[in-house]
């Protein structure tokens, strides 16, 4: 992303100031004999030597102030630009060698780990079933606008996770397997797409953000229900309002990760504000943190949103739950549709699903 | 393939022409008809979307007209219809459709959707997959001359209870008369009201007419039942009626489907333009109150609305006549939300009222009308057809509510001018 | 040899499939013979006809609360594959360089960028909206399907492609587009242009009826 961004920097300043370079590089070369000359002898006292002259290197205090090897020193150019009096970032190199250190080794880990833990879970845990089974009998969850705006965000989501996993770990993981030439047009690929969908993916959240807010808001109960782990911990059911505390924990994360991965990658993906080099570093790791975190945890939603619980899948896919699954794991709000609410008979719903009932078809061909 | 099917398949190939292949060809899904039609939304049963009441002839254009049906079919591998795919249809066209035309008007790509509805009738009508009511209802037309089975002793009958009531003379078979009026059989059953109307009306505004014994019926039936021959036999009686009595006009009654029957489509299903007009009764009191002929005076108090007859107003034409007519005789016209062509269907009409097995969806469709009432919370419902005002009648009575149901020309007639003779 | 027959033999199959078809189906349409009415007319047909054409664009007030989501999106889509495909640099010189002989301004990247952003949105509520919803899930056809997932893939490669570094996408991106213009004609996408004369047609029927239309 941005690496393109400095080279074309670099090339900038090259072509704008070649005399000046060429002066500058041939009084370099002329100090670096002598800083070589004069390094020879060492500043501090040398034991072969008792009487040994301790002399001030013009040339290392030129090259330290050079090197920047403490802080990122501004000098003046004739570009003016973001950065242009900046000569090396010394952050560059840390940063480049903390993405390989840190994210681009422990990533693949996470997310492999996430997913044995719900292997295993599968396993030994089995779908949580509703006691007594389904009944039959549906109430309406989500609107079809509701249903609308978390199908897009996750398939923007997935799309954004997909490309942004490629461009992290691709040269460790798929080189191996590609090579390097399909490697790199999957990377430029990804690269295009990711950027281009994730404006898509704030203007997604921003919706979600709207529809669903409301609706995650704590409430009475949410904290036993934490503390109960959902129901995993300890015996009896939890109490849970339309959203219960699970789903307001990841509602609230994919919220506000999801704005930290967005804001991030905003910036990172239109450098022509003014950001520096270090902003955009900052950027990065916070955009590649927040995105594994996201898809560690998103892997746990779409587990228990599908195969996980029995019931739960059709909600957002019809947009109607059984009552049976509402009284399950919703019971607050199951007490209101009983009272105001309007509950479809099987045979209703069918109908109003736009087949015949029993039957799963309803394509015209 | 049998009998029936191939006769329905041959209607709808007939039917086919340049306008129903560019909606074949321009329909995308997008489902925004489903949101117009009362059927639909009263019942959320997306089955009664309006385009998929098409499906018969849409599966006809495709197997036939399309590229891949074309191909598929000389590879031996296309899905031919079978009876299922008209008798499954029988009861979305025939019950979950009033012909209202609200669908027509919202389609985003033009799709007349009622219009290609209408074939799809046809082709059943002719396949034989109508209701029974219907297809009484036309055998009773064809055969007595109403499909309330109406005989002229009755119209007699009523022409003398209403001679005796007004005291003016009613004008039968007058040759030469400038005005020809129909009836329909509601109106002679349930309304004689209007027979009364237009006789006070006519005496007021010095108008020159007579009905006519050979063809006293506006109604028709066979429209209503979607085939077009025996729509084109029942024209054919007003026709002739009109042009025995050598009338220049010929005055179409408060009903919907025979308005359109006998103003627009006659010519067609007869296969030949008619020698005189077709003037609807609120065009002819519109045209009257304009020149002077027509004075009204007072006016009612209490708070009016109008409901918008559908083949009267959004697919005949006449929407500013009505308002022309009651605004001067009412203080309180309140329009509902959704008027005009834009109105909502009262559910029966297309052939419903007289489909007995449509009843309960017809109710359950009159909840939009409700709704419609109550939101503008009026006091009366002003209408100009008989049907609209019979099936809300029926509606009101199921949901207990009070709401009287007028009719336009009997307003008019109760605020005459007294003129000097 | 692909590239060759990408940038070939395939892409004038293609154009002239496209370019064939959609005036055979035209034509086929309007120029089937067509039965005269023969009531009187209250109105003018013609110009109801035009109205139409011209008024469906806009929803009834009173059906459009109901109908926004289409809308919107259905608008967000149209409007950014037509910006898109006109109106962006490479498109631009495509066309000059491939079929015109001239061009036009394009629009600068950032609009580039943006435009498509709105034609995926678009297409992407549009296609979900179609699977969710109960009376569009009953009465789409696969042809509906394959048009919406065909164009998004043509959208998409074509968003791959964006860095110009890479022939194989770009050819990919071709490759699709030619797909697309072959499976055009036969398709639901011939709405393109099939909606001027089915507007048209119940246009002037209103008209002729004198219907507040």
């Amino acid at each position: 992303m941005f690496s393109v961004k400095m080279q074309t920097h670099k090339i900038k300043m090259q072509t704008h100031n070649a005399p000046l370079a060429a002066l500058s590089f041939l009084l370099l070369m002329v100090l670096l004999v002598f800083a070589d000359l004069a390094s020879a002898a060492p500043a501090q006292q040398n034991k072969n030597y008792p009487q040994g002259v301790s002399a001030i290197n013009p040339g290392a205090d030129l090259w330290r102030e050079v090197r920047q090897r403490d802080l990122a020193a501004q000098g003046v150019t004739q570009v003016k630009g973001v950065d242009s009096g900046v000569l090396i970032n010394v952050w560059g190199d840390r940063w480049a060698q903390f993405r390989t250190d840190k994210p681009i080794k422990y990533a693949p880990f996470v997310l492999l780990g996430v997913i044995l833990v719900l292997v295993l879970f599968y396993a030994l845990r089995g779908k949580v079933l509703i006691e007594g089974g389904l009944s039959g009998r549906m109430v309406k969850r989500f609107t079809d606008y509701e249903r609308i705006v978390h199908w897009v965000l996750a398939l923007v989501f997935l799309f954004l996770a997909i490309t942004g996993l490629i461009l992290l770990l691709g040269r460790t993981l798929l080189i191996p397997l590609f090579g390097q030439q399909l490697f790199s047009l999957l990377a430029s690929a990804s690269k295009e797409g990711h950027n281009l969908f994730g404006p898509i993916f704030l203007v997604s959240l921003i919706m979600m953000v709207i529809s669903f807010a409301r609706r995650n808001i704590y409430e009475k109960g949410d904290l036993t229900w934490l503390l109960k782990g959902g129901g995993f911990i300890g015996k009896g059911h939890v109490s849970g309002g339309f959203f219960n505390m699970g789903e307001k924990s990841w509602y609230w994360m994919v919220i506000l990760v999801g704005l930290l991965i967005s804001i991030s990658g905003m910036i990172l993906v239109m450098p022509n504000f003014g950001q520096g080099r270090i902003i955009m570093e900052i950027s990065h790791v916070v955009h590649v943190f927040a995105a594994i975190v996201l898809i560690a945890v998103s892997l746990g939603h779409m587990y228990m949103g599908s195969i996980g619980t029995e019931g739960s899948l059709e909600a957002m896919k019809s947009g109607y739950v059984d009552i049976s699954w509402v009284e399950a794991h919703h019971d607050r709000w199951a007490r209101k549709v009983k009272d105001s609410g309007e509950i479809l008979s099987a045979e209703e719903f069918a109908r109003q699903q736009g087949r015949k009932p029993g039957s799963t078809d309803t394509a015209t061909e | 393939m049998s009998e029936r099917l191939e006769k329905g398949l041959q209607v709808l190939r007939a039917e086919m022409d340049k306008k129903v292949m560019s909606f074949f060809s321009s329909c995308v899904r997008c489902g925004i008809c489903a949101e117009s039609c009362l059927f639909y939304t009263e019942t959320s049963d997306p089955r009664y979307t309006p385009i998929y009441k098409t499906e018969p002839m849409r599966k006809l254009w495709k197997n036939e007209y399309s590229f891949w049906g074309k191909l598929k079919g000389k590879l031996g591998i296309s899905e031919p219809m079978t009876e299922a795919d008209l008798a499954d249809w029988e009861e979305l066209v025939y019950d979950g459709c009033s012909m209202c035309g609200r669908c027509s008007m919202v389609c985003p790509v033009g799709v007349d959707i009622s219009m290609v509805i209408f074939k799809v009738k046809h082709a059943l009508a002719v396949a034989g997959f109508s209701p029974e009511g219907l297809v009484g209802a036309t055998e009773r037309a064809v055969e007595i001359g109403s499909p309330m089975g109406i005989t002229l002793k009755t119209v007699q009958a009523m022409i003398k209870h209403v001679e005796a009531d007004t005291g003016l003379k009613v004008p039968v078979d007058v040759e030469g008369a400038e005005y020809m009026a129909l009836l329909s059989s509601n109106e002679i059953a349930l309304y004689p009201e209007y027979l009364e109307s237009l006789v006070k009306i006519f005496d007021h505004a010095g108008v020159s007419w007579t009905l006519s014994s050979d063809a006293f019926e506006a109604t028709n039936a066979g429209l209503q039942l979607g085939n077009k021959a025996i729509a084109g036999k029942l024209v054919q009686r007003v026709v002739d009626g009109a042009e025995k009595l050598k009338v220049k006009n010929v005055i179409s009654p408060e009903c919907g489907h025979a308005y359109i029957a006998l103003r627009w489509e006659g010519p067609n299903f007869i296969g030949k333009a008619y020698p005189f007009r077709v003037v609807h009764i609120l065009e002819l009191l519109d045209e009257l109150q304009a020149n002077g002929s027509l004075k009204t005076t007072g006016m009612e108090t209490e708070r009016l609305t109008f409901h918008d007859p559908c083949s009267i107003v959004r697919r005949g034409g006449i929407q500013a006549q009505p308002r022309n007519l009651l605004r001067p005789i009412a203080q309180n016209f309140i329009e509902m939300t959704d008027h005009g062509s834009m109105n909502w269907c009262c559910g029966g009409g297309g052939g419903v009222s007289s489909n007995e097995r449509a009843e309960e969806l017809k109710l359950t469709a009159f909840n939009r009308k409700k709704s419609q009432i109550e939101e503008i919370e009026v006091d009366a419902v002003v209408t100009a057809c008989s049907n609209c005002r019979m099936v809300m009648e029926d509606g009101i009575e199921a949901n207990e509510m009070d709401m009287p149901l007028l009719g336009l020309t009997e307003l008019i007639a109760e605020h005459l001018e007294q003129k000097p003779h | 040899m692909i590239e060759y027959l990408i940038d070939g033999p395939l892409w004038y199959f293609s154009l002239a499939v496209f370019c064939i078809g959609v005036v055979w189906q035209l034509a086929r349409i309007l120029f089937t013979a067509g039965k005269t009415d023969l009531s009187v007319a209250r109105g003018s047909a013609s110009s109801g006809a035009w109205r139409n054409i011209f008024s469906r664009f806009v929803p009834h007030h009173e059906i459009a609360p109901q109908v926004r989501v289409q809308v919107v999106a259905g608008y967000m889509f149209h409007l950014g594959l037509f910006a898109v495909i006109f109106f962006a640099a490479p498109h631009v010189i495509f066309l000059e360089e491939n079929l015109l002989g001239f061009g036009w301004t394009p629009m600068p990247h950032w609009a580039f960028i943006v435009a498509s952003q709105f034609a995926f949105f678009g297409l992407l509520i549009l296609w979900l909206r179609r699977m969710l919803n109960s009376v569009s899930r009953l009465i789409s056809t696969l042809d509906d399907h394959i048009a919406a997932i065909l164009t998004f893939v043509v959208m998409l490669t074509g968003c791959l492609a964006l860095l110009k570094g890479f022939t194989e996408l770009r050819l990919l991106h071709r490759f699709t587009v030619e797909l697309l213009l072959i499976y055009f004609p036969f398709s639901c996408l011939m709405h393109t242009f099939t909606f001027i004369p089915s507007r048209a047609f119940t246009g002037a029927w209103f008209g002729r009826r004198g219907i507040d239309a």
